[in-house]
């Protein structure tokens, strides 16, 4: 008698969700007044750690969040392409030292107060006094408003990186009347194209946005909600792309990509990481085997890159011998087939060091990427090289890498423009090259691309590019694919140069 | 009894207090280098070591806990590391997410199993067999495949209900439901198959007691024997399974949780846990130590009120 009850009180609650809101999803094609498509909803696979730009501006998979409500100064097309936005016009002076922007006339942030060449200013010196990832990327810049529409910013030696940076977190404009509410971390004030829904938000989970009525460029505005989810298990979010719960989503599993494809979604990707091996310690401080070329080329040689990416990334990516991108004026096609799989050469070159009997290679391994660690491992004894694994603990990975605790290690690492690239994986006082290496040629290949003309800078960064394999400084063994699904009722044009769409690369279909 | 519930009530402060303690230090041992964590690879040494001091991770471990006491005695929990969210708001506003699936399981179960419970004890037989098979499949299979299966048969295949996310009851009701039945259904399983068993064994005990032999020679009918008597007996220890169940259930909302993509403290938790965000997970211990400590109080006052020999011990 019971199991009846209980049936009958599930075929009720089953058909209250069927008249309800089941499925949950919007289809986002639904045009309204606005002649917007109703909502755009998307998955992110992390939240902000802050709306204040001051502790958590951040681009990359979180660029969505800040896009949101936050204008930039400078704008990236689809192509990746620097255009202008909040700044119309951009100039330089002779030794490229001072910036000089013009304001975009008349543009308010949504609390109603207006967006002037001040607001910029303490935009930006809040973000260089900070503490997101960023803050350092403009340390000892110094921002003036000359007018109203006018900012100027005066660097000690020129930035090549700088135009690029207004684009991204650097360049978001916050306004001022937040900087001392505490509340502004989970509640933000910019000028962007929509505004956060706070009542609706679940702080590190739903994202709800509403489309800013006052919006400078409302054409850019596609649709009158937007709803980011944060689902960090990559089950949930194929459960919410197969149950039509978002319109776009990021994958961080290339493993699933048939599984989404063979349910109707379009995969748009890009490739912004490479993984392979960082060879810091190129002095021999620490590993003095490393510190003769032979043995860093030989490690390069170690490698079967093409069976690496089928087995780790499913074939999802591209093999690669350099750091530089392909969007680089520095990439070099050729530079990809230097070091071909070659044990047995490679055996060769050790024993032309030194070291026919090989040596033992002390390198850090954390639990996640276990396979590769073993399959690195393997590779590296086919050549006589015994890897010696230490787990550091999650929590101390990087720390631990960049202490510097080891001569090598493996690594993912984003491959940013050039300028950024440069001082982030290979300038002596780089982050991730913490055995501070340092040789006179790569000094003056970084000097030419910091004071030369263009062209001079341009060919400055080939030479360092092909200087950087024929050293062997790294062990690339490809870049992986980033990888977005949209649905079939949405367009997207995936930009080249972020780990997240573009919000203005969504666009509902019809 | 006023003394009872004081001596209770002193011990469970007690007891929080210790597991704060002992919370703050494994997390500070375990934690590794949390401003990097927080800004990732891109920044540089110099921003870590800001963010650091920002943090106030520079100091020793002793300051920082007691600096964490006498805020949160001030009803200051801080803010998250991660999300710069108040904890205080983090906490209340995923309780209640989690309360309504977990209090939603706990009555789901708790009428289930007592419905199988009772069958199985009386009928035997066929009826007892089949409860007992699907208690043991319901104990056997873990709470995230029962909570995937369903994700797939009624979310994505039958679309009846929400495959991931939450809906507030306020916002809507039947999106509520949409939202919350599979993962209360998944979260009830493992509950029934423990309670049905402990009200089934009750029940049979209590069936074979001296004044049931006595109801039933003065000729009342098995029925109301069952219902009016011996479930009453039964229900004591079926209570007290109940009550660890809903404490357990806490701990099952972590997983389906993360399956359903609810915004509840399971959620919460193991982010803020592998993250490493102490003012989040200090708040999600304090909250969940009082709950826990609350429901045995509860559960200790009922039994008291029942038995006045609970009271003297």
């Amino acid at each position: 008698m019971f199991r009846w009850k209980a049936t009958a009180a599930t075929i009720a609650i089953a058909a209250l969700a069927l008249t309800g809101c089941a499925g949950g999803g919007d289809d986002g094609s639904g045009a309204s007044d606005s002649g917007r498509a109703d909502r755009l909803t998307l998955t992110a696979i992390v939240g902000p750690t802050s709306y204040d730009i001051g502790q958590g501006a951040e681009y990359g998979n979180r660029s969505p969040f800040f896009q949101a409500v936050f204008d930039t100064l400078l704008q990236k097309n689809a192509e990746g392409e620097i255009e202008p936005w909040l700044a119309t016009d951009w100039e330089y002076n002779d030794d490229n030292t001072v910036l000089t922007l013009t304001l975009r006339d008349g543009v308010e942030f949504t609390d109603g107060t207006p967006l002037d060449a001040e607001a910029v200013v303490g935009s930006l010196e809040r973000f260089r006094d900070g503490t997101s990832p960023q803050a350092a990327t403009l340390a000892g810049k110094e921002f003036a408003a000359s007018d109203a529409t006018t900012v100027t910013i005066t660097q000690p030696a020129p930035d090549p990186s700088l135009v690029n940076l207004l684009s991204i977190a650097p360049g978001l404009i916050q306004a001022p009347s937040t900087f001392d509410d505490p509340d502004s971390a989970t509640e933000p004030i910019g000028s962007g194209p929509y505004v956060l829904d706070t009542a609706a938000t679940v702080t590190g989970t739903t994202y709800v946005y509403t489309a800013n009525p006052d919006y400078w460029n409302a054409d850019a505005i596609k649709y009158d909600n937007l709803t980011i989810n944060v689902i960090e298990d990559p089950t949930a979010t194929l459960n919410a792309l197969k149950a039509g719960e978002a319109n776009g989503a990021k994958i961080v599993n290339n493993d699933t990509i048939p599984e989404i494809e063979a349910s109707g979604w379009t995969i748009e990707s890009n490739e912004l990481d490479f993984q392979g091996l960082l060879l810091f310690d190129r002095a021999g401080t620490m590993a003095p085997e490393l510190a003769d070329v032979r043995v860093r080329q030989a490690i390069n040689m170690a490698f079967d890159r093409k069976a690496l990416l089928q087995a780790l990334q499913a074939g999802y990516g591209t093999v690669t011998e350099q750091v530089f991108p392909e969007t680089s004026v520095g990439y070099d096609d050729a530079l990809d087939s230097t070091y071909g799989y070659d044990p047995e050469a490679a055996k060769d070159l050790l024993a032309e060091a030194g070291y026919p009997d090989g040596f033992t290679l002390n390198m850090m391994s954390t639990p996640a990427f276990q396979t590769t660690f073993d399959l690195v491992a393997q590779q590296l004894a086919d050549i006589g090289i015994t890897v010696n694994y230490t787990d550091p603990g999650t929590g101390n990975f990087i720390t631990d890498m960049l202490a510097p605790k080891y001569p090598a290690t493996w690594m993912a690492l984003e491959q940013n423009p050039d300028w950024q690239l440069i001082n982030f994986m290979i300038a002596p006082d780089a982050t991730f090259n913490p055995f501070h290496s340092e040789d006179p040629q790569v000094d003056e290949y970084i000097t030419t691309i910091q004071m030369g003309t263009q062209d001079e800078a341009d060919q400055a960064t080939k030479d360092l590019n092909a200087w950087i394999v024929e050293n062997a400084w790294f062990a690339p063994f490809y870049r992986v694919q980033g990888t977005y699904a949209v649905d079939a009722n949405t367009n997207l044009e995936f930009w080249p140069t972020n780990a997240y769409p573009s919000i203005f690369g969504f666009s509902p279909k019809n | 009894m006023l003394a009872f519930i004081l001596r209770r009530v002193l011990s469970g402060v007690v007891l929080i207090a210790v597991i704060s303690f002992l919370a703050y230090v494994l997390l500070y041992v375990s934690g590794g280098d949390i401003a990097r964590r927080i800004l990732g690879e891109n920044a540089t040494a110099d921003t870590v070591a800001k963010k650091t001091e920002e943090l106030g991770l520079d100091r020793p471990l002793l300051a920082q806990y007691g600096e964490w006491v006498v805020s949160a005695f001030s009803g200051d929990l801080g803010r998250s590391w991660f999300t710069g969210e108040l904890v205080a708001t983090s906490v209340s506003t995923r309780l209640a997410v989690t309360l309504s699936i977990v209090i939603g399981a706990t009555v789901v179960s708790a009428i289930v199993a007592v419905v199988l419970g009772v069958l199985a004890a009386r009928r035997g037989g066929a009826v007892d067999g089949s409860v007992q098979v699907i208690s043991l499949i319901g104990f056997a299979i873990p709470g995230f495949l029962i909570a995937l299966g369903l994700v797939l048969v009624f979310a994505i295949n039958l679309g009846w209900f929400k495959a991931t996310g939450y809906v507030p009851a306020t916002t809507s009701l039947t999106g509520w439901l949409s939202s919350v039945t599979l993962p209360i259904v998944a979260l009830s399983i493992g509950a029934i198959a423990a309670v049905s068993q402990q009200v089934r064994g009750s029940v049979i005990d209590a069936m074979s007691r001296d004044y049931v032999r006595t109801l039933r020679s003065r000729g009342l009918s098995t029925g109301s024997v069952v219902y009016r008597h011996v479930l009453r007996n039964a229900g004591g220890p079926a209570l007290a399974v109940l009550a660890v169940q809903f404490i357990g259930l806490l701990g099952g909302a972590v997983i389906v949780e993360q399956v359903f993509a609810i915004p509840g403290m399971g959620q919460l938790t193991v982010r803020a846990t592998t993250l490493g965000d102490i003012p989040v997970v200090m708040g999600v211990v304090i909250a969940f130590a009082v709950i826990v400590v609350v429901v045995n109080l509860l559960i200790d006052l009922a039994q008291a009120a029942l038995n006045p020999k609970v009271r003297l011990s």
